[in-house]
């Protein structure tokens, strides 16, 4: 084991303590949590440390993590720019070209109304939390992606990694499954660990829950291999590469080993393997959430964190309604209703909702005013971002958009602010440095404040 | 050994306290050793320009076995004319033990140190002593606020500033700086009245609330300076002509090796002018150090010895930011350097660090090591069997070497260094800009080069000057590849240069020496490229017009073309890549050459001797600047020859040490003391998975049974190979190439097609089992096939045991070798 390593052990330990004080309730996370794997668990360095320590020592700002309200996030990504008037901020007072042809309903919190095919999502209006006044200023698909994905905006210099990824830098893997999935597949290059290296990448399912002959790749054992060979293969496994770990002393090999270790977890888990198994829900629930896209995807993203997954990204495109909006609106939005309300009561009837934190956003919303092609065009001054449990409030409102939904009105919220206020709820110091190439500390959110008016 | 740095300076070297220490190295440290076999002065020489100016002493004394001692309180100082200067035995303001020199009368004397025997000189200029300058903005107030860390980003120096306060980030801006200081906030933060009660001052005396806390003592030198500047008039400098340019840095001493933890060593910082003045600015540098564990920096330049190491210490004042070398030994060591006889020119050169550091390498590799390794690094390929046993039964002295030259000879060698030249140039196809067919005449346009052993700074300088058609001249397709013109400087300055020069875009760079003008002024080398569609719609005619210029975000300026850290070329006829390229590819450009050997060393060592092998900066110092700087140098004499510098590389002790580490160089990973362990990276292990299943791949547009290093199109690419890292060849950097473990990764090797498919196919325990082999000819014949040994005896008995009594005897090896190719013998190069 290298000196740096345990002189860093060392000193992280003085800055917990440091901040423990600070902080007055913290503690670091059990050691359960940790990847408990040959020489890192002997220190109880996670793999994360091991990563960082590869990068370089400096002076970073440490900070423990706390026990959050939320123990996993469920991040529906609505790709391609959701408009904010035709969702969850509609404007029926504003002019018919402002406000669109579509119309507007009640919701159980008086006087808010969401679009006319949020029906189900009206009915429990009471369980979330919507921001009507997210703003950035890019107006670009990759740059907003960019900025929702990360807290940051683009930088030349330097790759952000994404909020899945350091989450799986900063808790680790639990109850045998990847701390970070996408379903079904990566759903846009900065949804990635940046700089913090593929280590920290999401676990990508490669296949989609909402196709009948769903499976994940590589999940299972092989044809004819069964739970007796696969054992036998691991102990010859061990055999082969005895003699190799005996004469190696590399700080790469052990975390290549940490991932196998991962890997027989998963395969050898029946709990774990059984969180990817959509079918074995009940018709009943899966016909609840829809046989869609949004539906499925949705419901695995359920099973995943119930089971112990603690980032689930799920993707839904097609939200870039450039022309004939009402017409787009009316295919993506019902299936989307559908399913995010039922998710949302499943969520709560199963005593999750307090502990998972559902976040639907999408990389910025669109124009005021409706286009000549029936559209709407890009905007990023002000959308909406729908929030749910995890330690958000109940039935609240956020934040207003202007009369014609163009400039935040009042409370806006930064894309800094919303990425801190999801670390915060999951136990994550914003403020904390990770190491980027170049021995460069980078804080995990530059500059954004916690909305605590947000949280319970 | 002498060592030149970037500007030319004579440094002195890390080598020479090696070749001394040779000498003593049998010698302990009790007080005989405690006497000293060399004094230094520094600075090299004092020159006192004004009635404000000083000059601190630091002196160094070296004993035989090398090691350092600070000197500077104990030695007895003395000028030769004490109506000139007067000497003040200790920085008392300070609290450094370091004599100050400070100035009384104009005249040219010298200044004597004298300690434990030895005596040592310099000259004292003294010039101006009784004009006292107004204090400037630009070179006494802008510095305060660098080391009072103002400017930092994570203070005022954030893009929007902080807590309504803001600064240019390391004060890239310092009239904008000026404005906001004076002119936001009148009366407040600035108050002419009674300029203590400005909030300038204030806050940073932490006299009220200051989110940033205290940043000095009211009665520091530092707030002195903004007070007094206030108290003037708050002026900015009247004649920015007259401001002298910042040329330079000297940091001293230049080198330290000190002994045990909590030896001290004392740092001053001279700043030099444009106008041939210079400034003691110990008190104005923002230290830090890259290995405070082993060498400490406090913030006014005293270094504390820690943990056995190496450390690099940085001073920034302005722009410019320099860094001395120190390393730090154990007391009590004794060490014996083993001989060596067989040495190349590399291994001295290892060896000399090596020594300073009381680091014994390892021995020379076994010959089944060293052939798998060299195949794997040289070819891509693992040696079959029959070659493993024609390499051991060979008696001749001279077998590797043989070896080596047989390998670099293959076409397998070109493919490797084609892939390796192709994720630099980023071959591949881009949509609507590169066609398929431009990418795959870029990749041949590289292949003949490459294969042809074309000196490098050709074939580097071809691409940078390409004109016309990207199919009639395939290298302008990397114009076509990257049209942002800051994005291609960025990219260029990466590839060739080894530096990343991204963050001058946006502000100076905080670890480097580039400035906002040094970027831009490099930009406008390619600000003319324009770019015409052909006849053939796919492809496109790249080249300069002759007009466009590069405008400063900041000043709003053109900026004229100027080489990264050298002149400004008169270009007005040429083509300004033409300027370029000669400038680039010179013989004694002190960049380019660096950077290619480091690049190739970086391959065979698994680490660059700067690393990552992209990243020059200043503070990222080479760990073994003269072995570097001598790599070049050869590399450049032999007419740029890349395959005997892959010669020269490989056939050296150093590439061809064991993995095994010794008590001596267990922990160290950085000096090349014993070989790295290195995953294979995608596309080689893809192809060894291949080899020894005896199965093919197949790729669009190659043939089946093409090789993954062979693929021309960065865009192509499978499961395998995007999970395992492959280069995508849309970034330059070293560091997209992911050598990282993931739980799919393992996941795919466990579970995948790639092991179990592959085995299925390729049945070869089918076919060793028709050929009547026994159990224990099977087991060794895969574990030759993967491992390129045979097994232990350990493994044979427990192998052998557990195909005993199977049913299905060919299911069990298979599993075997499942378990081979799983295990990290086989997906590490070792």
């Amino acid at each position: 084991m290298d000196e740096a390593w345990r002189s860093k052990m060392f000193q992280e330990d003085h800055v917990v303590m440091r901040n423990q004080k600070r902080h007055g309730q913290l503690a670091r996370p059990g050691r359960r949590e940790f990847l408990q794997v040959g020489a890192l668990s002997g220190l109880g360095l996670t793999l994360g440390s091991f990563f960082t320590q590869r990068a370089a020592l400096a002076d970073q700002k440490q900070f423990a993590h706390f026990e959050g309200t939320a123990k996993s996030v469920i991040h529906i990504w609505l790709s391609g720019g959701w408009a904010q008037q035709e969702t969850f901020d509609p404007k029926p007072h504003s002019p018919l070209e402002y406000r669109g042809e579509m119309s507007s309903i009640d919701t159980v919190l008086p006087g808010i109304r969401f679009n006319q095919h949020l029906k189900r999502t009206a009915k429990i209006a009471d369980k979330i939390t919507v921001i009507r006044s997210m703003t950035h200023g890019e107006a670009a698909h990759e740059r907003g992606t960019h900025n929702m994905f990360t807290g940051y905006r683009p930088s030349p210099a330097i790759t952000y990694p994404s909020l899945g990824s350091v989450v799986s830098h900063e808790l680790g893997p639990r109850a045998n499954l990847p701390p970070y999935v996408c379903v079904p597949n990566l759903p846009a290059p900065d949804a990635n660990a940046g700089y913090l290296g593929s280590a920290f990448g999401p676990f990508t399912l490669g296949a989609d829950p909402a196709k009948k002959n769903f499976t994940v790749r590589d999940l299972s054992l092989p044809g004819g291999v069964n739970a007796s060979r696969f054992q036998s293969r691991q102990h010859l496994r061990e055999v082969v590469g005895r003699h190799f770990g005996r004469i190696e002393d590399s700080q790469d090999l052990i975390a290549m080993d940490a991932f196998y270790q991962r890997a027989y977890d998963l395969v050898s888990s029946a709990e774990a393997q059984a969180a990817f198994d959509i079918a074995s829900e009940p018709d009943k629930i899966r016909d609840a959430y829809g046989r869609t896209e949004p539906g499925q995807r949705m419901l695995l993203a359920r099973r995943l964190v119930e089971a112990g997954v603690r980032f689930v990204t799920l993707d839904n495109k097609g939200w870039d309604m450039h022309q004939r909006i009402r017409q787009g609106i009316d295919a993506k939005l019902p299936p989307f209703d559908q399913a995010f309300s039922a998710l949302i009561n499943d969520l709560d009837q199963r005593g999750l909702l307090d502990s998972t934190l559902v976040m639907v956003s999408s990389e910025f919303g669109r124009t005021p005013k409706i286009n000549r092609d029936s559209g709407r065009d890009h905007w990023p001054k002000v959308f909406s971002v729908v929030m749910a449990g995890g330690g958000m409030k109940r039935g609240l409102i956020h934040g207003a958009s202007d009369a014609i939904a163009a400039e935040p009105f009042e409370s806006p919220v930064t894309i800094e602010d919303l990425a801190a206020t999801v670390y915060h709820c999951l136990g994550i110091v914003a403020e904390k440095e990770l190491m980027a190439p170049g021995a460069r500390p980078v804080e995990i959110v530059d500059g954004g404040k916690v909305r605590r008016e947000l949280l319970i | 050994m002498v060592r030149y740095d970037h500007r030319g300076r004579r440094l002195w070297h890390l080598v020479l306290v090696a070749g001394l220490c040779l000498a003593g190295s049998g010698a302990r440290a009790d007080t005989a050793s405690e006497a000293v076999v060399a004094l230094r002065v520094f600075p090299p020489a004092v020159q006192l320009d004004s009635a404000r100016d000083l000059q601190r002493i630091v002196v160094q004394g070296e004993r035989a076995d090398g090691v350092t001692l600070d000197l500077s309180a104990e030695a007895t100082v003395s000028v030769g004319d004490a109506t000139l200067v007067h000497v003040e035995a200790a920085d008392a303001a300070a609290g450094r033990p370091v004599p100050v020199l400070h100035p009384r009368a104009d005249g040219v004397t010298s200044l004597t140190v004298t300690c434990r025997g030895l005596t040592g000189e310099v000259p004292v200029r003294i010039a101006s002593a009784t004009t006292k300058p107004p204090l400037s903005f630009r070179l006494d107030v802008m510095p305060v606020f660098a080391r009072g860390g103002c400017n930092m980003g994570s203070c005022h120096g954030a893009a929007r500033g902080k807590d309504g306060f803001r600064l240019s980030l390391f004060g890239f801006d310092p009239a904008g700086d000026y404005q906001r200081i004076t002119r936001e906030m009148p009366g407040r933060r600035i108050d002419l009245s009674e300029p203590l009660a400005s909030l300038l001052v204030q806050k940073a005396i932490g006299a009220v609330p200051h989110t940033g806390g205290k940043r000095f003592a009211a009665e520091s030198d530092l707030a002195r300076r903004l007070i007094d500047w206030i108290a003037a008039g708050a002026e900015d400098d009247p004649d920015l002509a007259n401001v002298p340019e910042l040329t330079g840095l000297d940091l001293y001493p230049p080198q330290s090796l000190l002994e045990g933890e909590a030896a001290t060593q004392q740092l001053v910082a001279v700043a030099r002018f444009a106008d041939g003045t210079d400034r003691d600015v110990t008190d104005l540098v923002w230290y830090s150090s890259t290995n405070a564990s082993s060498a400490a920096v406090s913030a006014d330049g005293q270094v504390t010895s820690g943990r056995r190491g190496e450390a690099f210490l940085m001073a920034r004042y302005d722009t410019i930011t320099e860094g001395v070398p120190t390393v730090v030994i154990p007391t009590g060591l004794t060490f014996q350097f083993p001989q060596a006889n067989d040495n190349t020119w590399v291994d001295d050169l290892v060896d000399a660090k090596l020594r300073s550091l009381r680091i014994t390498p390892s021995a020379v590799c076994d010959d089944e090591t060293f052939l798998r390794r060299v195949f794997l690094d040289c070819v891509g390929l693992l040696p079959t069997t029959e070659q493993r046993q024609a390499f051991l039964e060979d008696t001749s002295p001279d077998k590797r070497t043989r070896v080596i030259d047989e390998l670099l000879a293959r076409k397998e060698f070109v493919d490797l260094w084609v892939m390796k030249w192709a994720e630099i140039l980023q071959i591949r196809s881009q949509g609507v800009f590169v066609a398929p067919k431009g990418a795959l005449l870029y990749h041949k346009w590289l292949d003949r080069r490459i294969a042809a052993n074309q000196p490098i700074d050709q074939m580097v300088r071809d691409l940078v000057v390409a004109s016309g058609g990207t199919f009639e001249n395939p290298p302008t397709n990397y114009f076509q590849l990257e049209r942002d013109t800051l994005k291609l400087t960025e990219n260029i300055a990466q590839a060739f240069l080894g530096m990343r020069i991204q963050c001058a875009q946006c502000h100076n760079h905080p670890f480097d020496r580039w400035t906002m003008d040094d970027y831009y002024g490099f930009a406008s080398f390619f600000s003319q490229i324009r770019r015409k569609r052909a006849e053939d719609p796919r492809e496109t005619i790249v080249y300069d017009s002759g007009g466009g210029a590069m405008k400063h975000p900041v000043s709003g300026q053109n900026v004229p073309p100027k080489f990264l850290g050298g002149e400004a070329p008169q270009v007005s006829v040429q083509d300004r890549r033409e300027a370029l390229a000669d400038w680039m590819v010179a013989p004694d450009n002190p960049f380019f050459a660096r950077r290619i050997v480091n690049l190739v060393w970086a391959h065979f060592l698994g680490r660059g001797i700067v690393d990552e092998p992209d990243d020059f900066r200043v503070s990222n110092p080479p760990v073994n600047g003269p072995l570097l700087d001598e790599l070049a140098a050869r590399f450049v004499k032999s007419g740029w020859d890349f395959r005997g510098l892959v010669k020269e590389i490989v056939r050296s002790n150093t590439y061809q040490r064991s993995s095994e580490p010794n008590a001596s160089n267990r922990l160290d990973t950085t000096n090349f003391s014993h070989a790295a362990i290195r995953r294979i990276r995608a596309e080689v292990l893809l192809d060894t998975l291949a080899q020894v299943t005896d199965t093919t791949n197949k790729f669009p547009g190659l043939p089946e049974g093409a090789r993954a290093v062979q693929v021309a199109d960065g865009r192509t690419t499978n499961y395998f190979l995007t999970t395992f890292g492959r280069a995508t060849r849309e970034d330059v950097c070293s560091c997209a190439i992911s050598m990282d473990p993931s739980l799919s990764q393992a996941l795919h090797l466990l579970n995948g097609e790639v092991a179990n498919e592959r085995i299925r196919k390729g049945n070869l325990v089918g076919r060793w089992i028709k050929e009547g082999l026994t159990d224990s000819q099977v087991i060794d014949r895969m574990i030759l096939r993967c491992y390129g040994r045979k097994p232990l005896e350990r493994e044979r008995i427990e192998l052998l045991a557990s195909v005993q009594g199977q049913s299905n005897r060919q299911q069990q090896f298979e599993d075997i070798f499942w378990a081979l190719l799983n295990a990290p013998e086989f997906i590490f190069n070792h």
